[in-house]
């Protein structure tokens, strides 16, 4: 979180769109993952939700060039009116950062052999992505102030 | 697991996702009883003024619309300043204030008492529903 201020804001349907997109395949993922019990650790749920976090980390790495955002802006903004304000682009980034971390943890807990950790940890991350795509509310920024309660984030440059 | 039973368990997620966002919807914005006191250190509060202090982070995604929306009222309404205040780097004010997630909006009488608290984004007739409470702001205007 060293980032300076952003330049500009983007349209705020855009992380809308993402999430939407984003939460089908985790509930695909979530799916796959309880059909698959028991079965190979290779499986199609695994590598699903393989593809999930590293879209995870493409957004937050470089959220401009982030395939959801192209496809917002080259097949579906063209088709809306302006939006009528836009947004800061930070917090949807930290929401792709904890969605990232909570199918990361779920990844290598089943591949450690623990049974269900996957379809529960994209069952997480749906019910995250559904919120912000159906009603708006992007539990992943919510987290910020309880992390930084916990101390793990927030603390290195007080204000001065 | 069956595929059938897996299919029951993804609408049971879904509906437990529906129901999570319906709540969080009612209970979104809704007017708090303030404590009263309320230590105004570091909040950045001209005393003598009533102020719309509101909390705000960078990774907030509706505290742009709230700081517009208060900002509108304290202009249309003489003796009403709105205040903004960071909490990203102040884990501080946040546990000082009991603030669990933003946006979080206080309003704080001429003679520095909370009157009203409100987690989420409040409504804009709520927080002029408040104002309206205040003898300071009636004689004002």
């Amino acid at each position: 979180m060293t980032d300076s201020a952003p330049a500009r804001g983007i349209d705020p349907r855009a992380p809308r769109f993402g999430a939407t997109t984003t939460s089908v395949l985790l509930l695909v993922a979530t799916f796959l993952g309880l059909v698959e019990i028991g079965g190979s650790r290779f499986s199609a749920a695994f590598w699903l939700a393989l593809v999930i976090a590293a879209l995870f980390l493409w957004s937050v790495l470089s959220p401009r060039t982030a395939p959801w955002g192209v496809l917002f802006r080259k097949a579906v903004r063209p088709r809306l009116a302006p939006p009528a304000e836009l947004e800061d682009p930070r917090p949807p980034r930290f929401a792709q950062g904890v969605g990232l971390f909570v199918v990361a943890v779920g990844l290598i807990l089943h591949l450690a052999g623990v049974p269900l950790a996957l379809p529960i940890a994209t069952a997480m991350a749906f019910i995250a992505a559904f919120l912000n795509a159906a009603f708006g509310f992007c539990l992943g920024c919510q987290l910020y102030l309880l992390l930084q309660r916990a101390g793990l984030v927030g603390r290195a440059a007080p204000a001065a | 697991m069956p595929f059938f039973s897996a299919l029951i368990a993804l609408a049971a997620l879904i509906a437990v996702a529906v129901v999570a966002g319906v709540i969080w919807r009612a209970r979104d914005g809704r007017r708090r009883r303030g404590s009263d006191a309320v230590d105004l250190t570091d909040l950045g509060v001209t005393v003598g003024r009533v102020a719309l202090v509101q909390f705000s982070t960078e990774t907030c995604a509706r505290c742009p619309q709230v700081r517009r929306m208060l900002q509108g009222i304290a202009s249309a309404h003489p003796g009403v300043e709105h205040v903004d205040v960071d909490l990203t780097h102040r884990p501080d004010l946040a546990a000082r204030h009991r603030v669990l997630s933003t946006p979080t909006t206080f309003v704080i009488s001429a003679d520095a008492a909370l009157v009203a608290r409100f987690n989420g984004a409040p409504r804009r007739a709520d927080v002029e529903a408040v104002l309206t409470e205040l003898p300071a702001l009636q004689e004002a205007s």
